[in-house]
């Protein structure tokens, strides 16, 4: 979809008001998008998707998403989280998933920073490697 | 002290061990050999993306949330959603010795079919040009072959000269020429054992033409024998844009090494206007914003910074030289078109080819009047200088009266003479393609013609009185040919020994 240079423009500036301390204020999201909802400004469809996509790359940016082979225990993945704040000295929520396909290991991606460890990237590497 | 090494080596093993962090983003679009990704957060610009599959792009465009990459090869295997990720490399492509008489692609693939690069050297494609600390004023000739222009339009080692033209001109021709005479010149030195002399090495690259032209140039530089010395840089017009706007950078690069390593290469773009375009659609796909023409606003600087590389590098450098040739095709004559103008004026002289000259049998079609080459005299050899330094003020005179001389009648005898050696001149300049001159045979046929010696010949016997001359130089006086050539100057005795020669050759022409 086409989104113009005005549209683009206001979704940068609604984005800009939904921080606070340069961290994405829920309440302001919410609030922002019923508000935009119900005045119904032109070109409303592509504000609120770039507007959207604006929001989900700052959660992505915020969030850790962890896939393993098989589930993580408690203990396993409190140190994940402690050393992905370490890294990146801000909180990050991590979310734990499994994934058979990753054969043994643990990948983690924040944003686009990929840390992978698993079996299955190793393979592929000395696949290509060889 | 051995605990800090066992410290260390610790943290080796660790860091052999451990996971490195990547950068990945996600495909968004796809389409016209450019994706736009989601991501890529570290991208750095002209980095290399790999979309795995041995699929590479480039990244042009960083912009807030995504970046615009550029597809090296076949972009239709990449997927929307698709991940790909940084590899923290500039593109790179082989360079050295290895490639000479090699045909490769814009990213140094051989085309060939002669198996693969022998080469273990890596140049990236994109480079800043030799600063002003490395570089010194240039003042050694690269003889092209074409008698015009060595004698008048001088091109000296490391300097950028400009062949502009319309189309089917014989503008390449002007480049093969200088390659087939660099060949010679280069064999003829190996086996004569010169070690004083310095080989000069040369680069086609040919940008968004026809493959059959292509082959063409190929099949001539065979049967002449230039390919040992020369590589063939191939971006044909069924390649994509993307390749037809790196296939310059790639040549640069490996004229670059020349350069780096004290020798001397010549590189010719053929041609700049074809690469313009291409960057054109780059950009325009890329949406960054048009300017004159569609072309986006750094049109000029792709090419100043191209020809920039080329360059003369002082004795403490290397004295390493890369002398440039583009070639730009005007529509119509007009030479105030957008690009034309720019290469102008980036340029240190251009040879302007003409079609009305062309067709009147003049060829190469040079104009004399509009070329220039603002290196001068700097990059002749001493003798040339003797011979030709009233040359092309006698050929710009003679213009000027053939044009007055059109309304008249009744002139008096000493503008009939000029206007006679005029007419010899431009006849002398006649030179057939794919057969460039000896300078030293230059040399004599030029004193010939300053020294009245053609002046009892009448033009339509000049051609053969010339290449008869030439033929009495080359096998029957072949040892003052080879003291012209030693000397590099007419001293006293030359001059006589030379005169003494072309009498001797008057007397027996008839």
């Amino acid at each position: 979809m086409k989104v113009s240079k005005e549209a683009r423009h206001v979704a940068r500036s609604l984005y800009r008001d939904s921080l606070t301390d340069g961290r994405l204020d829920e309440n302001k999201v919410r609030t922002i998008v019923s508000g935009l909802a119900a005045a119904k400004p032109r070109e409303l469809i592509p504000i609120l998707k770039t507007y959207e996509r604006l929001v989900r790359l700052e959660i992505e940016r915020n969030t850790a998403r962890v896939e393993s082979a098989a589930a993580l225990d408690g203990a396993m993945q409190q140190q994940i989280t402690a050393q992905l704040q370490q890294i990146y000295r801000r909180p990050i929520a991590a979310e734990f998933g499994v994934n058979p396909e990753l054969i043994g290991g643990v990948r983690v991606r924040v944003g686009s920073d990929v840390w992978d460890g698993s079996v299955a990237n190793r393979l592929r590497e000395l696949g290509a490697a060889l | 002290m051995a605990n800090i090494l066992q410290e260390i080596e610790q943290q080796i093993a660790g860091a052999k061990r451990g996971v490195a962090k990547q950068n990945v983003g996600t495909v968004r679009e796809i389409g016209d050999g450019v994706a736009k990704i989601e991501g890529l957060t570290d991208a750095m610009l002209n980095e290399m993306i790999d979309f795995g599959n041995d699929i590479y792009g480039i990244a042009l465009n960083l912009e807030e949330t995504e970046v615009g990459a550029i597809i090296l090869g076949e972009y239709t295997h990449i997927k929307e959603g698709q991940e790909c990720r940084t590899t923290g490399r500039l593109l790179s492509v082989p360079v050295g010795k290895g490639l000479l008489g090699r045909v490769v692609n814009a990213i140094g693939q051989p085309l060939d079919g002669k198996g693969p690069i022998q080469s273990d050297t890596f140049y990236p494609v994109e480079k800043i040009a030799p600063g002003i600390i490395k570089r010194r004023s240039v003042s050694q000739p690269v003889q092209t072959g074409i008698m015009a222009v060595d004698a008048m339009i001088p091109i000296g080692r490391g300097q950028r000269e400009l062949i502009i033209g319309d189309r089917s001109t014989g503008k390449t021709t002007i480049g093969i020429d200088t390659i087939i005479n660099q060949a010679r010149m280069n064999r003829a030195a190996e086996q004569a054992g010169d070690k004083s002399y310095r080989p000069l090495y040369c680069i086609y690259v040919a940008i968004g033409q026809k493959q059959s032209n292509i082959v063409r140039v190929i099949n001539v530089l065979e049967e002449q024998g230039a390919m040992p010395y020369t590589i063939v840089v191939a971006a044909s017009a069924a390649d994509t844009a993307t390749n037809q706007y790196l296939a310059p950078f790639a040549g640069a690069a490996m004229g670059e090494w020349f350069m780096d390593n004290g020798m001397d290469a010549l590189i010719i773009f053929d041609d700049l206007s074809k690469h313009a375009v291409a960057y054109r659609q780059v950009s325009l796909v890329l949406r960054r914003p048009s300017g004159r023409e569609a072309y986006p606003g750094d049109v000029f600087y792709l090419h100043s910074r191209l020809l920039e590389r080329s360059a003369r590098l002082s004795e403490k450098a290397g004295n390493g030289s890369l002398t440039a040739l583009p070639i730009i095709e005007t529509q119509l004559g007009d030479v105030s078109a957008y690009i034309p103008t720019n290469v102008i004026s980036i340029t240190d002289g251009q040879i302007y080819l003409e079609t009305d000259l062309f067709y009147q049998g003049i060829r190469p079609a040079i104009s004399v009047g509009l070329s220039v080459s603002r290196v001068g005299s700097a990059a002749q050899v001493k003798a040339m200088k003797q011979v030709a330094g009233r040359i092309k003020g006698e050929l710009a005179q003679f213009r000027e009266l053939a044009a007055f001389a059109q309304f008249g009648s009744d002139l008096d005898a000493k503008t009939q003479a000029q206007l006679e050696r005029g007419k010899r001149i431009v006849e002398v300049f006649k030179q057939p393609q794919y057969n460039p001159v000896p300078v030293e045979v230059q040399v004599g046929v030029l004193w010939a013609v300053q020294n009245g010696f053609f002046d009892d010949v009448s033009v339509d016997k000049l051609k053969d009185c010339q290449a008869r001359m030439t033929d009495y130089l080359t096998s029957r006086k072949s040892d003052l040919m080879a003291k012209i050539l030693k000397e590099k100057a007419l001293n006293d005795a030359l001059i006589a020994e030379l005169k003494a020669a072309v009498t001797e050759f008057k007397q027996t022409y008839r």
